[in-house]
């Protein structure tokens, strides 16, 4: 019998509220300057010459810049249809109060002008601060390459970078980065490489087997993968240079999940050499000097070194210490060893923000804020050991892998049916699907 | 006709008796009756009503808007709420040293390398008489910017230079870069009222920040220390621009924190 | 139709004889018919002579087949023959009084002669048997190595996991104990155990745990006094596993799988 009911129910309400927002941070964000993104106008880059060529690479390059501006984390973009209809290609053309009041109210415009002359496109481009029109001017560039769509592309990545850099707090772009992955496309699980955006697809290991674990060298001369050979897996390599495969040592048992130090000084990968149970072993980058990290009962594998002081591993032990596996770090002496993950759940496939704070990894906890029986992508920070959760499907996420800007992580996804290559923003955001043929998996991103 | 008066007596006493005794009966009939059949109705006043309900949060309750936190998540090293003499050299045992060398025992949030960070807030000096008066928190000026963000506000002052006119998108690149560097909840929680601490630094051409240092403490330690803290996790802001010509420019920046 | 025995017969004298000899002709007669009976078998044809039909004689019929054994697709030669038949049937056909056919048939065939005589004598028969054989079969290749895979295949059998344990339940021991018997017993065998795992889990992890899982076996086999030199061990992670809906279908795919290398 409660004589005053409302004391507790102003309790409860106000519980609740705490419940709610509570929850509300939980789908919350880290990572990227998303506090207050910069208002970015772009309009379509003018067509500076008559020749034919002129309009399909323009289409290409506008299309590319504006993608690539878009998915960087650091704008909003100011949707065109608030754009004054005349299309600037120089600054003469350009009435910068126009921009920096209603109703584009940028912060931002970059614009400039593509022409076609002599097989050659040339491209102007500037950024203009639009609430200064007294010196707007913050940088101007051109470039000239082969008019073909490909190079229009490649112009496009190389102006966006640059305003990216400028104004993303002088961290560089990413929009001329690869990413490396597994396709099996072909008809076997080969290793595929493809731009950050998903475009120039192409295969180039021909292993006719398996191949798996892709992993390219800092200096994004080497990819590193496991290939299943008639009695073992073995880490096999291939030179992007030189566009074949190149030497590296066999070992007893099974060798797989490779990994690079951020120096490319050192290697690292699981093996079952010793004693037929996989633990995780140390070589320089050549193979050679081989150490063997971790002794424990059960399979450990997918090592990953911190980028930002290559003094530390993360990995996934399973079987021996307890029996699903989770991911541990220890120094990179093999000393140290500290367990991550909560014993909940089924935790693989670590991956080391290039800040050294924060690890990715994939998480199938069976209870939380995902559907029962999803393993999604979560994001902890280290020295605190909080999480955030990332995807919220039913459906399986794994491989998560940084970016060098350490804005977006790549990751695939099977929520449309079959394992699919996924990028988003660290926070979560702007998911997008960026492989479609076949069977994509594994994704792991290059170096800039 | 004869009335026995005397045998109507002596009839009405044995009737009264077998009355009485029939009466005592019934009353012990109810008596037994309500001891032994009893109490069949509602207990009044039981205490098995609801209570109100027990939210439990969610315990993997992350982060704060925009930053993931440290390994200090209250502020353990706070040795006093309204302490005015300027702030000692004092660690605690459990506080995360400010870095002055690279070599974490275990996970540091953050490696900084730059140089010349100083290790810990040094005792205060007056505050600089050549500085050029700050916005005091309104809006925007040419000379100096603000911000706001959750329970704080801060500003910053280009010490004798036009650079906020010139540049001020570099400006605001500052700004979101200090602010999202910012963990506010190392801030001892029991601090209420508003306080504001000054720290000064430098740019370099490259964008790397230097010559961290405070320039005025707030009174409250934890306050001071989140500050410095918040421009050693920083790495670099982003070339100078391109039209400036010098080869850093120096700032001042203040945090105006409330709970 | 009635054939007179007379067109075998060498004519008779003529009747026309004195009426006094008549009995010494009668027995002459008598004698002569009786000569002609026994003697007149093996003149064939002869027009018939219109005398008067002489006394019945009894049908003969004679077969014979010559080889009397052929291979399916070979052929035969009948031969027959037949004495004071009227009708004469060759398998129901009719046929000549003697002769002789080419057959080939596809099996063992029994040939019937039938010959029929005058009204009131018995039929004559005779059988001939054609036996016919299937060509003989090739000679049977060498069994050794289906010998070798029949006895694997009885002996050692795959075993199987729960989820992410690499650990031998009971009943793989015994599945590996009886394996372990039947492999000490070749140790010319080569024996290959890839391990694998549901498709549920990680690709890298359930490398490893095939890999664990594969050697979880072999040291059993070892232990049980197998010779480590014989087995072989990979993983195959979850590369080999199948699209699965339920239970059932993910424990199949957590086995070792035990082959014979060749």
């Amino acid at each position: 019998m409660l004589k005053t009911p409302k004391p507790v129910f102003a309790l409860l309400l106000l519980l609740v509220f705490a419940f709610m927002s509570a929850s509300a941070q939980d789908w919350v964000h880290t990572g990227t300057n998303r506090g207050a993104p910069i208002k970015l106008a772009v309009p379509d880059f003018k067509a500076a010459s008559g020749d034919p060529q002129t309009a399909p690479l323009n289409t290409v390059f506008n299309q590319t810049l504006w993608n690539d501006l878009d998915n960087s984390g650091v704008f909003e973009m100011v949707s065109k249809s608030f754009y004054p209809l005349q299309m600037p290609g120089t600054p003469g053309e350009l009435k910068v109060e126009t921009w920096g009041n209603a109703p584009v109210d940028a912060a931002m415009v970059a614009f400039g002008n593509l022409g076609v002359a002599n097989g050659k496109v040339n491209v102007q481009g500037w950024l203009f601060d639009a609430k200064n029109a007294g010196a707007p001017q913050i940088l101007g560039k051109q470039y000239q390459e082969n008019a073909t769509p490909d190079y229009a592309r490649l112009i496009a990545h190389k102006f966006a970078d640059e305003i990216i850099f400028r104004l993303g707090g002088g961290i560089p772009g990413i929009a001329e980065t690869k990413l490396y992955f597994i396709s099996s496309r072909s008809g076997h699980k080969e290793v595929w490489s493809m731009d950050y955006d998903g475009q120039g697809q192409h295969q180039l290991s021909h292993l006719n087997s398996f191949a798996l674990s892709p992993r390219v060298s800092p200096d994004n001369s080497r990819v590193a993968f496991s290939g299943m050979t008639a009695d073992s897996w073995q880490i096999m390599m291939y030179s992007v240079e030189l566009g074949r495969m190149v030497s590296f040592p066999r070992f007893r048992g099974d060798n797989f999940s490779p990994a690079w130090s951020s120096d490319g000084t050192k290697f690292s990968f699981s093996s079952s050499m010793r004693d037929g149970d996989a633990d995780i072993y140390m070589t320089d980058a050549s193979g050679g000097g081989l150490k063997r990290m971790t002794a424990t009962k059960g399979p450990d594998v997918s090592p990953v070194f911190n980028p930002k002081t290559n003094g530390q591993i993360a990995w996934v032990s399973g079987g021996g210490r307890t029996r699903l596996p989770q991911i541990y770090i220890m120094d990179a002496d093999g000393s140290n060893v500290q367990q991550i993950t909560n014993q909940e759940g089924y935790a693989v496939s670590p991956s080391w923000s290039p800040n050294g704070m924060l690890l990715a990894f994939a998480w199938f906890r069976k209870y939380g804020p995902g559907a029962p029986g999803a393993q999604d992508i979560y994001i902890m920070d280290i020295a605190s050991r909080q999480f955030v959760q990332l995807t919220h499907d039913s459906r399986r996420n794994d491989f998560p892998s940084w970016s060098p800007d350490g804005r977006h992580i790549v990751f695939q996804s099977n929520r449309t049916g079959t394992d699919q290559i996924w990028t988003m923003l660290a926070d979560g955001t702007h998911q997008q699907q960026i492989t479609r043929d076949g069977k994509n998996s594994q994704p792991n991103w290059g170096f800039k | 006709m004869r009335v026995d008066i005397f045998e109507e007596r002596d009839k009405w006493t044995a009737p009264m008796l077998i009355a009485a005794g029939l009466h005592g009966l019934l009353a012990v009939a109810i008596v037994l009756w309500a001891w032994f059949g009893g109490s069949q109705g509602d207990v009044w006043g039981s205490s098995s009503t609801g209570e109100s309900v027990n939210a439990s949060l969610v315990s993997a309750v992350p982060l704060p808007a925009t930053q993931p936190p440290t390994d200090n998540v209250l502020a353990n090293d706070s040795k006093g709420l309204t302490e005015t003499v300027p702030q000692k050299a004092v660690e605690t045992p459990d506080a995360v040293p400010i870095p002055e060398r690279e070599t974490p025992k275990k996970p540091q949030p953050k490696a900084v390398t730059t140089a010349n960070v100083k290790p810990l807030p040094q005792p205060k000096e007056p505050p600089k008489d050549n500085v050029v008066p700050y916005g005091q928190g309104g809006p925007a000026s040419a000379l100096s910017g603000s911000f706001t963000a959750a329970n704080t506000k801060g500003g910053f002052n280009f010490q004798g230079s036009d650079f906020g006119v010139r540049f001020g998108w570099y400006v605001q690149q500052i700004n979101r870069t200090v602010s999202s560097r910012w963990y506010r909840n190392e801030v001892d929680p029991s601090v209420t009222t508003v306080h504001r601490v000054y720290i000064t630094f430098d740019i370099m051409r490259d964008g790397t920040p230097g010559n961290v240092r405070l320039s005025q403490s707030s009174g409250i330690p934890s306050l001071d220390q989140s500050a410095v803290r918040a421009l050693q996790r920083i790495d670099t802001f982003g070339p100078l621009p391109d039209g400036y010509s010098g080869s850093k420019v120096s700032v001042e920046f203040w945090f105006d924190y409330q709970r | 139709m009635l054939l007179t025995l007379a067109g075998t017969c060498p004519p008779l004298e003529d009747i026309e004889v004195n009426h006094r000899k008549q009995s010494w002709l009668f027995i002459l007669m008598t004698l002569l018919l009786a000569a002609a009976v026994t003697g007149c078998n093996k003149k064939k044809e002869a027009p018939p002579v219109p005398t008067p039909p002489p006394p019945a004689k009894p049908a003969t019929a004679t077969i014979s087949v010559s080889p009397t054994s052929i291979q399916k697709g070979e052929s035969a030669t009948l031969t027959w023959s037949t004495e004071n038949a009227r009708t004469m049937t060759l398998q129901g056909q009719p046929v000549a009084a003697s002769g002789s056919q080419t057959v080939s048939p596809s099996q063992s065939t029994d040939y019937k002669l039938v010959a029929q005589g005058d009204a009131g004598t018995p039929d004559a028969g005779a059988n001939a048997r054609l036996t016919v054989s299937e060509p003989p079969p090739p000679p049977p290749p060498p069994t050794r190595s289906a010998t070798d895979d029949e006895l694997f295949a009885q002996g050692v059998h795959d075993i199987y996991f729960d989820y992410d344990k690499y650990d031998l339940r009971s009943e793989a021991q015994s599945t590996l104990t009886q394996a372990a018997q039947a492999i000490s017993q070749h140790p010319d065998w080569a024996i290959m155990i890839e391990g694998n795992c549901d498709e549920r889990g990680s690709t890298e992890y359930n490398i490893g745990l095939g890999t664990n899982r594969a050697t979880t076996a072999k040291d059993f086999l070892v232990k049980a006094g197998v010779n480590p030199g014989q087995i072989q061990t990979r993983s195959n992670g979850k590369e080999k596993a199948a699209d699965c809906k339920d239970e059932a279908c993910w424990q199949k795919d957590r086995n070792d799988h035990l082959s014979l290398r060749h």
